[in-house]
C-alpha cells in the first residue's frame, strides 16, 4: 500500500465523495422533477436559514473528533438567542449584542467541558443533564414569551437579500477557515490526535483533557454564534428556537463521514452533509411528500450513514 | 465480596468493612428519599395522603418500567436513548390498531408488544451485528421512532375514546393498589431476578466490565446484548400501553424526554455509566426519588420547570460524587498498598 495512484486518493476520500455524489444526484433529480427548487429568492432564504446549522455542525465535528458528543447545544442555542435578544431590546450597543451570545455560549460550553474533561464524566450524560437544566431554566424565567427585537437588528440593518448574502458568505468563510486550521495548524492536529488515541497523545506530550475542554468551549461559542445568525433573520426570538439543532448537527457530521469512534473526519465532508440534510425537507415539499416525514428520514439517514461505516470497518476487520 | 452475593458486581472497593454498608449508594439514596418525603409532607398539606401516594405510583410506573430495562443495558456499558421515542411510536400504533384496524384492545396490546420487540431488535441488530456504538445507533432510532410517530399521525391526529375496560388499566384500582402498580411490581421482581439471580444478569456485568474478556471467557456477548435491547423494546411498548390507558389518549409526543428520567433514575441508583456495576433495587430507589421530587414540588407550589432542573442537577451530582469517591478510593488504595499494584478501573472510552 505504498504506491501512489489516483485511485488511492479516491479511496482516501471515498466517504466524503460518496456524500457529495448523493448530494449531486439529489440536486439533479430536483432539477428535473422540480426546477422551481432553484428559484433564487427561496433558495437563498433557505440557505441563510441553514447557516446556523452549518456553524453548529462545525463545532459538533470537533466534539465528535474528540470522541465526545454534545446534545445540549439546542438549549445553549435558545439561551444565547434569548439573552442576546433581551440585550438588543434593552438598546445595548451592537457589539455587546454580538459578543454576548458568544461569551454566554462559551461559558455554558466551559461548564460541560469542566465536567467532561475535568471530572472525566461521560459526555452523553453530562450534556443530557445540562440540556434539561438550561431548557427548563429558560422556560421557567421566560414562560414561553417571545422577545421582540428592535428594527435595526434584522439582517444587520441591511436589505434582506444582502443580509442573506452576508450570512452565507460569513458561514462559508468560517467553514473554510476552520477546515484550514484543522488540516494545517498544530491546534487542529491536536484534536485528531486526542480523538484517535488519548493515551498516545498524552505520551506524545499533548494534554488531552485540556484539548477536550477547549473544544467544548469552542462548541459553546459557535453555538452562540449560530444563535446570533438565527437571531438576525427574524423580528422575534422564540425561546423554543434551537430545538433539535443538536440532532441536525450530529446527523450532518455523521453523514459527512466523521467517525463516532473519534479522530476521523473532514469538515468539507460535514459541509456536504449539512447541504444534503438541508435539501431534504424542501425536496420533500417539492416532490410532494408530506413534510411530517422529515424527522423519520433524518433518523434513517443517521442510521444509514453509521451502517455504511460499520460495514466498511467490518470488511476491514475481516480483510486484516 | 464477603456477602457472597456479588451485589456491586466486579467493583473492587477498598472500603470493604462495616462502613461500606453505611456509605453504600443505596443507603444514602434511601436517606435522601426519606428526607424528601418528610420535607414535602411538612410543606404540602395533601402530600402524605394515600391518594397522593397512589398518584405518585401511577405517574412513575412508565418511567419506572423504562428505568428497569435501562439498567441491564447500562450494566453492559451501553445506553438506549430511543426508549422515550419508542414509547411514543408504540402508543400511536396501539391507537391505530384499535381505532383504524378495529382490533380489540387486548389484541392491539399484544401486537404493540410485538412491535416493541421488533424495534428493540433493530437497535440490537445494528449494535451487535455491525458493532456500532449504542449511543449513535439509539440516537438515530430516537429520531426515527419519533419521526415515524409524527409521520403516521401527521403531527395532529390524536387517539381517544378508548373503552372503559381498557382505561381501567391506567386509572382504576385492583386489590387496593392502582392497576398498573401490579404490572410495575411484577416487572420489577422479574427484572430483579433476571439481573441478580441468573447467569444472564451476571454475564451482563461481565460484558460491561470487560467486553473482550467476556468474549474470551466464552460468553455469547452478542446474544446477551441483543436480549437486553429487545427486552427494552418490549417493555417500552408495555409502558406505552399503560401511558395510553392512564391519559386516555395517544399522541405523537407521548413520552418525550422520558429517556432522561430513566437514565437519571438508573445513574442515581448507583449503576456505573461505564458498565459492570449496578443494581435493580438501586434503580427502584432512583425512580422513587425522582417521582417523589417531581410530585412533591407541585405540592410545595413550585413551578413544574423546577422539577426538571433539579432532576438534571441530581443526575450531575450523582455522577460527579460517584467519580470523586472512586478517585478518592483509588488514591487511598494507592497509599495503603506497599506494592504498586494498579487499581482496576473501568475503561473511559464510550
Amino acid at each position: 500500500m505504498t504506491g501512489r495512484s489516483p485511485f488511492q486518493s479516491v479511496s482516501k476520500y471515498f466517504r466524503e465523495l460518496s456524500v457529495a455524489a448523493v448530494l449531486v444526484v439529489l440536486l439533479l433529480v430536483l432539477a428535473i422533477a422540480a426546477p422551481a427548487f432553484f428559484d433564487a429568492p427561496p433558495l437563498f432564504s433557505r440557505l441563510a436559514r441553514d447557516t446556523p446549522t452549518l456553524v453548529a455542525a462545525c463545532g459538533m465535528t470537533l466534539v465528535i473528533l474528540c470522541r465526545q458528543i454534545d446534545i445540549s447545544i439546542g438549549s445553549q442555542f435558545a439561551v444565547c438567542g434569548v439573552c442576546a435578544g433581551m440585550l438588543a431590546a434593552g438598546k445595548e450597543p451592537a457589539f455587546v449584542v454580538c459578543a454576548a451570545p458568544l461569551l454566554i455560549g462559551a461559558a455554558l460550553g466551559a461548564v460541560n467541558g469542566a465536567l467532561i474533561a475535568g471530572l472525566r464524566l461521560p459526555s452523553i450524560v453530562v450534556t443530557l443533564a445540562t440540556m434539561v437544566i438550561a431548557r427548563e431554566g429558560l422556560r421557567w424565567t421566560q414562560q414561553g414569551a417571545f422577545v421582540n427585537l428592535p428594527d435595526g437588528l434584522q439582517w444587520f440593518g441591511l436589505a434582506q437579500r444582502s443580509g442573506q448574502w452576508a450570512l452565507i458568505a460569513f458561514a462559508l468563510l468560517l467553514v473554510a477557515a476552520m477546515a484550514w486550521v484543522m488540516k494545517h495548524l498544530a491546534a487542529g492536529r491536536f484534536v485528531y490526535a486526542v480523538g484517535s488515541d488519548a493515551e498516545a497523545a498524552r505520551l506524545a506530550g499533548l494534554r488531552p483533557q485540556l484539548t477536550t475542554f477547549l473544544v467544548f468551549i469552542l462548541m459553546g461559542a459557535l453555538t452562540g454564534l449560530a444563535a446570533l445568525m438565527n437571531l438576525v433573520q427574524s423580528p422575534q426570538v422564540d425561546p423554543k428556537s434551537g430545538t433539535g439543532i443538536e440532532l441536525k448537527a450530529i446527523a450532518a457530521a455523521v453523514v459527512g463521514g466523521v467517525a463516532v469512534s473519534g479522530g476521523r473526519g473532514r469538515l468539507w465532508g460535514v459541509f456536504a452533509g449539512v447541504l444534503l440534510l438541508a435539501c431534504i425537507n424542501p425536496a420533500l415539499t417539492y416532490l410532494h411528500v408530506e413534510a411530517y416525514w422529515e424527522k423519520a428520514i433524518q433518523g434513517a439517514i443517521i442510521l444509514l450513514a453509521v451502517v455504511a461505516d460499520g460495514m466498511r470497518s467490518r470488511k476491514a476487520r475481516e480483510a486484516s | 465480596m464477603e456477602d457472597g452475593k456479588l451485589k456491586t458486581g466486579f467493583m473492587l472497593s477498598p472500603l470493604k468493612n462495616w462502613k461500606a454498608g453505611l456509605f453504600r449508594h443505596e443507603t444514602i439514596l434511601l436517606a435522601v428519599l426519606l428526607a424528601e418525603w418528610f420535607y414535602f409532607d411538612s410543606v404540602g398539606r395533601r402530600f402524605g395522603t394515600l391518594d397522593n401516594t397512589f398518584d405518585i405510583l401511577r405517574h412513575s410506573s412508565e418511567i419506572g418500567l423504562l428505568a428497569l430495562v435501562m439498567t441491564p443495558i447500562m450494566l453492559t456499558g451501553g445506553i438506549d436513548l430511543s426508549v422515550g421515542s419508542l414509547l411514543g411510536l408504540c402508543a400511536i400504533l396501539f391507537g391505530k390498531l384499535w381505532r383504524d384496524a378495529h382490533f380489540s384492545p387486548g389484541l392491539a396490546a399484544v401486537c404493540t408488544l410485538g412491535i416493541g420487540a421488533v424495534a428493540g431488535g433493530l437497535n440490537a441488530a445494528l449494535i451487535t451485528r455491525l458493532r456500532l456504538p449504542p449511543l449513535i445507533v439509539t440516537l438515530g432510532t430516537y429520531s426515527l421512532f419519533r419521526g415515524l410517530a409524527e409521520a403516521i399521525t401527521r403531527g395532529v391526529d390524536t387517539f381517544t375514546d378508548f373503552p372503559a375496560s381498557f382505561l381501567a388499566l391506567g386509572q382504576d384500582r385492583l386489590g387496593g393498589l392502582p392497576t398498573q402498580a401490579w404490572i410495575f411490581l411484577s416487572a420489577a421482581i422479574g427484572v430483579w431476578l433476571l439481573v441478580h439471580r441468573t447467569t444472564f444478569g451476571r454475564s451482563l456485568r461481565a460484558i460491561g466490565y470487560a467486553p473482550e474478556g467476556a468474549r474470551y471467557a466464552g460468553l455469547p456477548v452478542e446474544k446477551r446484548l441483543a436480549m437486553a435491547y429487545v427486552l427494552a423494546g418490549v417493555v417500552a411498548a408495555l409502558a406505552a400501553i399503560i401511558y395510553t390507558a392512564r391519559l386516555g389518549q395517544a399522541k405523537a409526543d407521548a413520552g418525550t424526554g422520558y429517556e432522561l428520567f430513566a437514565i437519571t433514575a438508573v445513574v442515581l441508583g448507583g449503576t456505573s455509566i461505564f458498565g459492570g456495576a449496578g443494581s435493580i433495587h438501586g434503580t427502584l430507589l432512583g425512580v422513587a426519588t425522582i417521582a417523589v421530587l417531581s410530585n412533591g414540588l407541585v405540592h410545595a407550589r413550585q413551578p413544574r420547570e423546577v422539577a426538571g432542573m433539579l432532576t438534571g442537577a441530581l443526575l450531575l451530582f450523582a455522577l460527579a460524587s460517584g467519580e470523586v469517591s472512586k478517585r478518592l478510593a483509588k488514591f487511598r488504595a494507592h497509599r495503603h498498598s506497599p506494592n504498586p499494584a494498579t487499581p482496576v478501573s473501568a475503561s473511559h472510552s464510550p
